[in-house]
């Protein structure tokens, strides 16, 4: 494996990883993939997602496919249908809306809880998103609300970010492609 | 952030937050959700009534946070958020009714105040006060004139001659020195505000104010100009009111008043058009659909049509404190939340409880709506000035299941009555022909079936064959039951005192038999005392002596002690010998 993963790599081929973003509504998500995109594939509004839609970008050795799903109450029940193709997830939360924190953690209790995410021990990645809105919660605090700690059989890295500035989105990425190259070794 | 123990909800409600001391003291009038930047983000906006003498403010919530507050200066007797004009961005205004005025903020900035018009003022009064104000008359002159005015006109006093009579004799000067030179106005105030879209039923299209008046009015303004546009009567001083239609096509105003009634007022009548008469005062008043959903004072639920007409009423535990309507149109779901004395808050749709969530302390008023972002989202504040805040799971569903006792659901089912076929209408029809016929014939054999019967127990009772004793002092009952293959077989006879409660004495049972074919051990027996009920065995053996495979009859007989006619006579069949004697 590790000598056709190198020779793919002289050959300019890169490993594919289905990449889940979820969250939700108005947390970042479209923001934070858009800004992860190559400069000339960027768009420059961000408009609400309706349903949900697939980007590709690439880092130095992976080629990610990310669904970028909509946050949408209404939507969010699609999410389930794309647990079965996801070999990673991102979970992106709006560290300045204290009110929904609750919600968030109920979403992602329900995604823990799906018997295809369950007994896989697949990376999480969460971006405490919004770190430039003043009264914005630490990444500490969102990961205690959300009581990270519990997560004992997955590999899971949190992240403060701006989406913005696209502040802490590499440090990020750059933890997902080790732990999905660790995973496939 | 300070998540609350859930129990009872069936986990369908998550806690977003929880302020025990927000220091917020308001009712559901007071209450209302916009999205007051225009920014998707819904605020909460409250009516804060303070200590009910000073500190009123209007209060402005975004997320968990205080956002801004602005100080009331009377309290607030309804508060609403409404759009007043088509300006984009789309911003909504928001009215606070307080005494005979409605202040309209927009964009949390004073920006016009409402007066109502002043009424009809005493003429007499008036007189009394013109004739101080010249100095005719002393102010306790004054004081029993307008004593004597008080009780006889048919105009009430105003206010500042109300307040005339309540002073001690030693302020009165004072008083009169400090009013005498304004002219006497007479002022209604505002007990309840709602809107009415104007035009459009669009979510965010014109409204007017609607306003219900301690003067028993209820007027309808234009939301631009502030003129009011309709102005309708009640017989009594309204309380609560609710609003549904368009101005300019149709409407329905639900007004519950003070004399414990409901009227439904519509457009083009300044009368009410239908009254509920309620049992008791109503304490709240939600609309659910087409159907009106009161709270009473003794502890009831009661749903109404729109016109009055009653369709159920529910019992509840506590009286009500407060109650609201809970409208998910996106899921359509729709639902009354009750806030109850007992620290709780109930649901209902239609009579049924769906579901129940417990506060730490008595919710004084409940807001559903969209909060932020998020659409079902349940905002209570609790008479200690609590704030708490509940969001509805995207995956709770309420099961509508009716707790009261009644007919059963399978009762409602539909049989699967098959269709009538050819051969029944045939039936039916030579039945409704031939029906004297019909009933001729069946009586006739219904009587011949009678006398076979009748006749075939006369020749038991002459034969007494019966295996069930006829006499009335011993009423007796027995069967046999004969075992084995042969040749020897064994008979059994089960007897049974049927009486109530005395016991048979002095029985016997013999047997007749032939003798060249049978032999019996013993062919006489006593009984022993029968208690009434049990039933007593009776075994004997009976060997067939016979080889050539025939069988006869054994005739069983129980006896009385001195008496020749049996009590029961039973015939026994005995079956073939299928074996051979071993001699």
């Amino acid at each position: 494996m590790g000598l056709f993963d190198k020779l793919a790599g002289w050959l300019g081929l890169k490993k594919e990883v289905n990449v889940l973003c979820l969250g939700l509504d108005n947390s970042g998500k479209t923001t934070i993939i858009n800004h992860l995109k190559p400069t000339n594939a960027q768009a420059q509004d961000i408009v609400p997602t309706i349903g949900f839609s697939i980007e590709k970008f690439k880092t130095s050795s992976l080629s990610f496919t990310v669904f970028d799903m909509s946050g949408q109450g209404r939507y969010r029940n699609l999410w389930e249908h794309y647990y079965k193709e996801g070999q990673a997830i991102i979970f992106v939360i709006d560290s300045a809306d204290k009110l929904r924190m609750v919600v968030a953690k109920e979403e992602l209790d329900t995604l823990l809880n799906h018997p295809d995410i369950k007994h896989r021990r697949i990376p999480i990645l969460f971006f405490a998103n919004k770190m430039d809105v003043r009264d914005a919660l630490s990444s500490v605090k969102v990961s205690q609300l959300l009581c990270l700690e519990n997560i004992k059989d997955k590999p899971w890295h949190i992240c403060a970010t701006d989406a913005l500035k696209g502040e802490g989105l590499q440090e990020g990425v750059d933890w997902l492609q080790d732990q999905i190259k660790t995973m496939r070794t | 952030m300070s998540p609350v123990e859930s129990g009872g909800d069936g986990g369908k409600w998550l806690d977003a937050h929880y302020d025990p001391v927000a220091g917020l003291y308001t009712f559901s009038s007071c209450v209302d959700l916009a999205d007051l930047s225009g920014d998707g983000e819904s605020r909460l906006v409250v009516g804060d009534l303070g200590s009910g003498s000073s500190g009123m403010k209007l209060k402005v919530y975004r997320g968990t946070a205080l956002m801004s507050e602005s100080t009331l200066l009377d309290l607030p007797a309804g508060l609403v958020a409404f759009f007043m004009d088509l300006h984009e961005p789309r911003i909504p205004a928001v009215a606070v009714a307080s005494g005979p005025c409605i202040y309209v903020y927009k964009n949390l900035r004073p920006y016009f105040k409402f007066t109502l018009p002043s009424l009809e003022v005493n003429t007499l009064e008036q007189d009394v006060w013109q004739q101080v104000r010249e100095g005719q008359i002393d102010p306790l002159t004054m004081k029993e004139m307008l004593e004597s005015i008080r009780k006889k006109a048919d105009v009430p006093l105003s206010v500042r001659s109300l307040r005339f009579l309540s002073l001690e004799t030693e302020d009165m000067d004072e008083f009169v020195q400090l009013h005498k030179q304004q002219p006497i106005r007479r002022q209604t105030v505002i007990t309840c505000i709602g809107t009415l879209k104007k035009s459009t039923a669009d979510e965010d299209g014109v409204s007017c104010l609607v306003i219900g008046t301690e003067s028993s009015d209820v007027y309808v303004l234009d939301p631009e100009a502030f003129i009011i546009l309709s102005k309708m009567s009640l017989p009594a001083a309204p309380t609560m009111m609710d609003v549904t239609g368009q101005f300019d096509v149709e409407f329905r105003i639900t007004v519950a008043c003070r004399n414990g009634n409901i009227y439904i007022l519509r457009r083009e009548s300044d009368k009410p058009k239908y009254c509920i008469e309620l049992p008791s005062h109503p304490v709240g008043l939600v609309r659910v659909g087409k159907n009106v959903v009161v709270g009473c004072t003794n502890e009831s639920l009661q749903g109404f049509t729109q016109k009055g007409k009653k369709l159920w009423k529910a019992v509840l535990a506590a009286p009500i404190t407060t109650m609201a309507s809970m409208d998910l149109p996106t899921r359509g779901f729709q639902a009354v939340m009750v806030g109850l004395a007992n620290c709780e808050v109930q649901l209902y749709r239609d009579k049924n409880l769906l579901s129940r969530i417990k506060t730490p302390d008595v919710v004084t008023s409940i807001c559903f709506g969209r909060y932020g972002r998020e659409d079902g989202t349940l905002i209570m504040t609790t008479k200690g000035g609590g704030l708490m805040v509940k969001i509805l799971k995207r995956t709770a569903a309420f099961d509508d299941r009716d707790s009261a006792p009644g007919p059963p659901l399978a009762q409602s089912v539909r049989l699967n009555v098959p269709k009538k076929t050819k051969l029944y209408v045939d039936q039916t029809l030579r039945e409704r022909e031939n029906g004297l016929a019909m009933h001729r014939a069946f009586q006739m054999d219904l009587s011949r079936l009678r006398l076979a019967a009748a006749k075939a127990y006369v020749k038991a009772l002459e034969s007494s064959l019966t295996p069930m004793s006829s006499s009335l002092t011993e009423p007796l009952k027995m069967n046999a039951v004969v075992q084995g293959l042969g040749p020897s077989f064994k008979l059994t006879l089960n007897v049974q005192n049927t009486a109530a409660c005395r016991p048979v004495m002095n029985l016997a049972i013999s047997f007749l038999y032939d003798e060249s074919l049978y032999r019996m051990r013993n062919p006489y027996m006593r009984i022993p005392l029968l208690v009434p009920g049990l039933i007593y065995p009776v075994e004997t053996f009976v060997e067939c002596t016979s080889d050539k495979g025939i069988s006869d009859i054994i005739k069983v007989f129980v006896l009385h002690e001195g008496r020749s006619s049996p009590l029961l006579t039973a015939h026994i069949n005995m079956p073939v010998s299928e074996g051979l004697t071993l001699n």
